[in-house]
């Protein structure tokens, strides 16, 4: 019985530029404390080793802090002990990366830079594939099917890349096999690379990060501990959780006739998880001009409880009735501007571009009047 | 509303008096009069009726008083539709306000009321707008003027305008429509300027320059990230290529194949030395070949010439035999005749030495003879010189030169000259005797004869026998005879030189010196012709042939016959030469014979013998010519065998150039493997540099960063741009909408203005200013205007034409008004005058205008209906 943790794409050193100053700082950090948050769960699961498949560095040439500190965690967590495959982002094509880390590595800490066997324990071998450049350009695992190790032997494979062109970053040539565990004969093939869990089949999956990095995937961060009785046997999976910060895109499906304010509240979490939550309200239907504005008001108004939250307003459309009109100017020149700016929003002949800027005039013209103190 | 009669008391300059206006009707009225006829004060006083209050007392009002003071009272008839009314106010003192009906006399309101009335006219009030237009003296209707009275003409356009066409905040959205204006505008002008551009340091701006900074970043990094990577990519390489080369198998190989390429380098070297040695054998071999057949070729050739040579000595032998014989027969015959020249030669000796004999013996005779003759001429000779010595002798004692007795003579004669000259100068004395007197006077001593004149020198002694003794002195310098005494001491000196006495001695000295002379030429020519050579000469040939005399010899014979032996003896010895010159060639004919005989048998003969020598010893010839064959015949076989030798050799030799080449290639292989190993692990450390260096810069992180920087950048300026898109829509139709519900609300009064603005002005149209409703932009050839800027003639024309456009406005609304013009015409010149006379008559055909100008000639052509002033009175 071989117990191991599986993950993948910590992406230690992601910069997260294009958020707030000092939420990238929260999120790099929180992608440090994955390390320790998956010795935690290893520890917890009784595993004794974790392997990452690829990616624990965001770029091949990391600083040397991010580097270093990142060493130095694992190393704080012997005896556990630590496989480190490199992936894409750090690939063996960045020779000082690995030189560095090479040097004064701890003892719990394994670097699978080679694609031979490995011992993990007796009767437990790992065959991985480094990725040898950014782009190998073919199936780095292929080795593994002629790679021979003792009979009686559990053998776990250790690769990174897309096992079909759904990969972050798609080369056809670099595709994995998605049978390379039946026909390399793996107990497991611990894969890396994609973000999300997926399990492609009973033994090969990929565990996705342990800290989720975007809204794409939509799923907590997560690691896999599996668990091998025996050489043959089926491997036992079960996720952990393991993501401090947790990317959510909600959707918001509305109504001319919806509260909007009302609408949002009740799909927003509770006030204690909001801290460490990136929401995207993925607004969507149809929303009044006064239900439009008071939503965005509502969004302004919620946003500092949260690491981030943003209102994605692309798939709502604004209707406009009577009642918006009789609201700006029940006649004179305001109401001929709104039925102007109405008339343009329709207009079919328009460009779309031309009609939303004529939609957001209206709707501001609307704001505008409700505010306005005469 | 019409005003037909103004009546007016105690204003102004009409203190104490009143002035009334009465009739005044439809249609344009013109009150015509000069300045200070109380036209302005007439205008003021309807003024005052129709808009101060009778209570108040604001300065308008305190104006109207007299300086004398006491109450201004004015009055006005005026007809409305509802009837004909009076309006009469009395100011400051007992005052009060009444409106009575004129059809019926009935007081119908006074006080508040009556003011009411008054207001009602010209404000709206309760009867809805109404009221006067009222253009002032210079006023264009745009400067200051008085606040409510301003107000209350705007309020009655605007109430005129809101009846045509609404509540005019309802039409154009009012304060909310500005509000909301303003706030689009604020928000725009925060971040765009007026044309549409990012403002600067406004937000739009900020994101602007952000979204380029981070762009030229993006580009920085890429290019640094790019150059990263691409000195990963190199260090891998250089990495791989580096294994590559310090791979041991690659290098053993590289080593290997080195040696091996060595050791054929050596192989083809040790068989080029072979191959050498070779060559150098067969070239031996092929001399030695050649030399033996060269010895072998000259033996044979030698023995050939030996034979040849020994039938030749053979026949030279002979020839000069030959020779020798022919020689010996000449020598033969040569010494014959030499023998018989000696012979006659001999004899021929023998006759001379005869001859000669005899011949000597001739010559010491005839020398002998010459002797004696000799010797006794020179005695001769002697006895003549003895004589000549003599004369010689005797001729020096006597010889006088020429040149001395010459002297001698001529001296003489200077000084008889110069005697006399003394002489005759000397004093004189003479004496005259008396007859009978015998005692004789003697001069120094000598007696003077009578008559006798005698001269002295210096000084003279007189005797004078009986008297004494006179002595005469003269006083003549002395030295006066100098030249006398010279020439004496001269002479007398010669004359000592010469030993001789006088001159006549001289004289006869000279002739036997001349004597002597002739005896002496005598004897030299006597010892001359004895001895021409002279005395020495004569006595060396004495003594050269007493010297070399011959001994006198004693030979018998004859000579002729001795002479004539002789010449026959010669004869012979001729003959027998000649004989012996005939022989002689013979002789050399023969010895060159036997030369040339010789000389080939000799050389015939060393030929011979070098042959002979070099051939040996001849029973040895054909023993060393055998050996000699054998000799070449071997040589021969060694040539043959060392040829093959060097061509097996040769075609067996491997490429030395291409050995040497291998090695030379794969020895700068294994050079450059080592200098690529070198270089390789320079450039890894180098790479490894940069890497760092970049690492630590964490350039990747940062392109990454930078790259999501950029995106949000680039949204936040795209959301930008679509706010200044919005705004700038937004705006653009509240602008729109402004402006065409101004455009609808005003669309009446423009109805009415423009065939008005026609009349004088081509091309011109204006906008209205919402809030005061008049003229503030006019539009002429396309250029916009402020009408402040306008010139005050067109401004007064323009307000005057808007006031009868809304006056007409009014009158079509069943509303008519009056428009009173005080002097509102100064600026405007004629022309345009008449044009707005014109424009007044075309409206007064419904409308009540009154116009008040002082300008009484050019108002004289507006026509109308002229108003007067007579006195009046209130009834009271």
């Amino acid at each position: 019985m071989f117990r191991f943790l599986h993950s993948s794409d910590l992406h230690l050193g992601k910069r997260f530029g294009n958020l707030a100053e000092d939420l990238r700082g929260r999120l790099r950090e929180a992608r440090h404390g994955s390390i320790e948050r998956l010795a935690a769960r290893a520890r917890e699961n009784g595993a004794d080793v974790v392997l990452l498949a690829g990616d624990t560095f965001d770029t091949e040439t990391p600083t040397p802090d991010i580097r270093r500190q990142a060493i130095a965690e694992m190393s704080r967590h012997a005896p556990l002990r630590w496989v480190i495959l490199p992936g894409n982002h750090d690939s063996l094509q960045a020779a000082p990366l690995w030189a560095a880390l090479r040097a004064g590595l701890p003892e719990n800490v394994i670097l699978a830079t080679e694609a031979q066997p490995l011992t993990l324990a007796p009767g437990v071998a790992l065959l991985p594939a480094p990725c040898t450049t950014r782009r190998p350009g073919r199936d780095l695992s292929e080795w593994m099917d002629t790679a021979a190790t003792p009979d009686d032997t559990i053998r776990i494979g250790l690769a990174h890349g897309p096992v079909q062109s759904f990969s972050e970053e798609t080369l056809a040539s670099d595709i994995l096999a998605p049978d390379r565990a039946r026909r390399a004969g793996l107990d497991y093939l611990a894969l890396g690379d994609w973000h999300g869990a997926v399990a492609i089949d009973a033994r090969t999956r990929y565990s996705g990060t342990p800290e989720p990095d975007r809204f794409k995937h939509d799923e907590p961060g997560r690691a896999l501990v599996v668990s091998i009785e025996s050489p043959r046997a089926e491997p036992v999976v079960t996720a952990v959780e393991t993501g401090l910060f947790a990317w959510k895109t909600t959707t918001l499906d509305l109504l001319p006739t919806d509260d909007c304010e009302a609408a949002l509240a009740a799909i927003l979490p509770p006030a204690h998880l909001r801290r460490h939550a990136l929401l995207r309200i993925a607004a969507s239907g149809r929303a009044g001009i006064a239900g439009r504005t008071a939503l965005v008001a509502a969004i302004a108004d919620a946003a500092p409880d949260y690491a981030l939250l943003e209102l994605d307003e692309t798939g709502l459309s604004t209707e406009c009735d009577a009642t918006d009109l009789d609201r700006i100017d029940r006649s004179g020149a305001l109401r001929d501007a709104a039925e102007t700016l109405l008339a343009q929003a329709g207009d079919e002949s328009r460009a779309e571009v031309d009609r939303e800027v004529a939609r957001g005039a209206l709707v501001r013209l609307f704001s505008y009047c409700a505010t306005a103190s005469s | 509303m019409k005003i037909t009669a103004l009546r007016l008391f105690n204003v102004k300059r009409f203190a104490g008096r009143g002035v009334a206006i009465e009739d005044i009707g439809d249609g344009v009225n013109v009150l015509c009069a000069a300045n200070e006829f109380g036209k302005s004060t007439s205008f003021e006083a309807l003024h005052a009726l129709f808009f101060q209050a009778h209570t108040g007392q604001p300065k308008d009002v305190k104006r109207l008083q007299p300086y004398s003071g006491g109450n201004p009272v004015v009055e006005a008839d005026i007809q409305t539709e509802k009837g004909r009314y009076r309006l009469a106010k009395q100011f400051i003192g007992g005052r009060r306000a009444t409106v009575t009906d004129l059809g019926s006399g009935r007081l119908v309101a006074q006080a508040d009321e009556a003011e009411n009335f008054i207001a009602g006219l010209t404000r709206g009030g309760t009867a809805g707008p109404s009221g006067l237009l009222w253009v002032r003296q210079g006023i264009t209707g745009i400067e200051d003027r008085d606040k409510r009275e301003e107000e209350d003409e705007r309020r009655v356009r605007a109430s005129l305008l809101e009846s045509v066409q609404g509540e005019v905040e309802a039409v154009t959205g009012g304060r909310r429509m500005a509000e909301v204006s303003a706030r689009c505008a604020e928000e725009l002008g925060r971040l765009v300027t007026a044309t549409g551009r990012p403002k600067v340091g406004g937000p739009y701006d900020t994101a602007l320059a952000e979204q380029r900074r981070l762009a030229a970043e993006d580009a920085r990094l890429t290019a640094d990230v790019a150059a990263l990577r691409k000195d990963l990519d190199d260090r891998a390489g250089a990495a791989r290529h580096l294994k590559d080369l310090d791979d041991p198998a690659e290098r053993d190989a590289r080593r290997a194949a080195l040696e091996k390429a060595q050791a054929a380098l050596d192989a083809a070297k040790v068989h080029g030395e072979a191959l050498r040695s070779a060559q150098a054998e067969l070239a031996h071999a092929r001399g030695r070949r050649d030399a033996t057949r060269r010895e072998l070729d000259t033996f044979r050739g030698a023995l050939a010439k030996a034979s040849l040579l020994a039938v030749q000595v053979a026949t030279a032998e002979q020839a000069r035999d030959a020779a020798l014989v022919r020689h010996r027969a000449a020598m033969d015959e040569i010494a014959r005749a030499d023998a018989e020249t000696q012979i006659a030669e001999t004899e021929e000796k023998q006759a001379r030495d005869l001859l000669a004999r005899l011949d000597a013996a001739l010559k010491a005779k005839d020398h002998a003879e010459r002797l004696a003759a000799l010797a006794t001429k020179l005695e001769t000779v002697e006895a003549l010189r003895m004589e000549l010595e003599g004369a010689e002798a005797a001729l020096a004692s006597l010889a006088v030169p020429a040149k001395t007795v010459d002297r001698l003579q001529d001296l003489e004669i200077e000084i008889a000259g110069l005697a006399a000259l003394e002489t005759a100068r000397q004093p004189k004395l003479g004496i005259v005797y008396e007859p009978g007197a015998i005692a004789r006077v003697t001069l120094d001593g000598q007696v003077l004869d009578d008559g006798e004149e005698r001269g002295f020198a210096d000084s003279a002694r007189l005797d004078i026998p009986g008297i004494g003794m006179m002595t005469l002195r003269t006083s003549r310098p002395a030295g006066d005879n100098d030249a006398l005494r010279k020439a004496k001491a001269e002479r007398d000196g010669l004359l000592a030189g010469l030993g001789a006495e006088n001159l006549p001695e001289v004289r006869r000295r000279e002739a036997d010196a001349q004597r002597a002379t002739v005896e002496i030429e005598r004897l030299r020519a006597g010892i001359k012709a004895l001895a021409p050579q002279g005395l020495p000469a004569l006595r060396e040939e004495m003594a050269r042939l007493a010297a070399a005399g011959p001994l006198p010899l004693e030979v018998k014979g004859d000579p002729d016959s001795a002479r004539q032996g002789v010449e026959q003896a010669a004869e012979r010895v001729a003959a027998a030469r000649l004989a012996l010159r005939e022989a002689q060639p013979t002789r050399g004919v023969a010895e060159n014979a036997l030369r040339g005989a010789e000389t080939s048998l000799a050389s015939l003969q060393g030929e011979r013998a070098q042959v002979e020598a070099s051939l040996g010893p001849l029973n040895e010839r054909a023993g060393r010519e055998q050996a000699l064959a054998d000799e070449a015949r071997l040589a021969d076989e060694h040539a043959a065998e060392a040829e093959v030798r060097t061509a097996r050799l040769r075609d067996a030799a491997p490429d030395l150039a291409s050995a040497e080449a291998a090695v030379r290639r794969l020895r700068s292989a294994e050079e450059s493997a080592a200098r690529q190993i070198a270089d390789l692990r320079e450039r890894i450390a180098g790479l490894d540099g940069t890497i760092r260096a970049r690492a630590d810069e964490a350039v990747e992180e940062q392109l990454q960063e930078t790259r999501e920087a950029l995106d949000a950048a680039n949204r936040r300026v795209a959301a930008f741009a679509a706010e200044v898109a919005l705004l700038d829509r937004l705006q653009s139709t509240l602008h729109a909408a402004r402006s065409a519900a101004r455009d609808l609300y005003l669309k009446p009064v423009m109805q009415e203005l423009r065939p008005l603005l026609a009349l004088l002005f081509d091309d011109l149209s204006i906008t209205f200013d919402e809030k005061t409703l008049l003229p503030h932009r006019i539009t002429r050839g396309g250029a916009e205007e402020d009408v402040e800027r306008l010139s005050g003639g067109t401004r007064e024309q323009l307000s005057i034409l808007t006031r009868l456009a809304f006056a007409r406005l009014l009158a079509r609304d069943g509303r008519p008004a009056p428009v009173i013009l005080d002097d509102a015409l100064v600026y405007s010149d004629d022309d345009r005058i008449e044009k707005m006379f014109d424009a007044l008559h075309r409206q007064s055909a419904d409308q009540q205008i009154i116009v008040f100008s002082c300008r009484q000639r050019a108002f004289a052509r507006l026509g109308g209906r002229a108003l007067s002033m007579i006195d009046w009175k209130p009834e009271d």
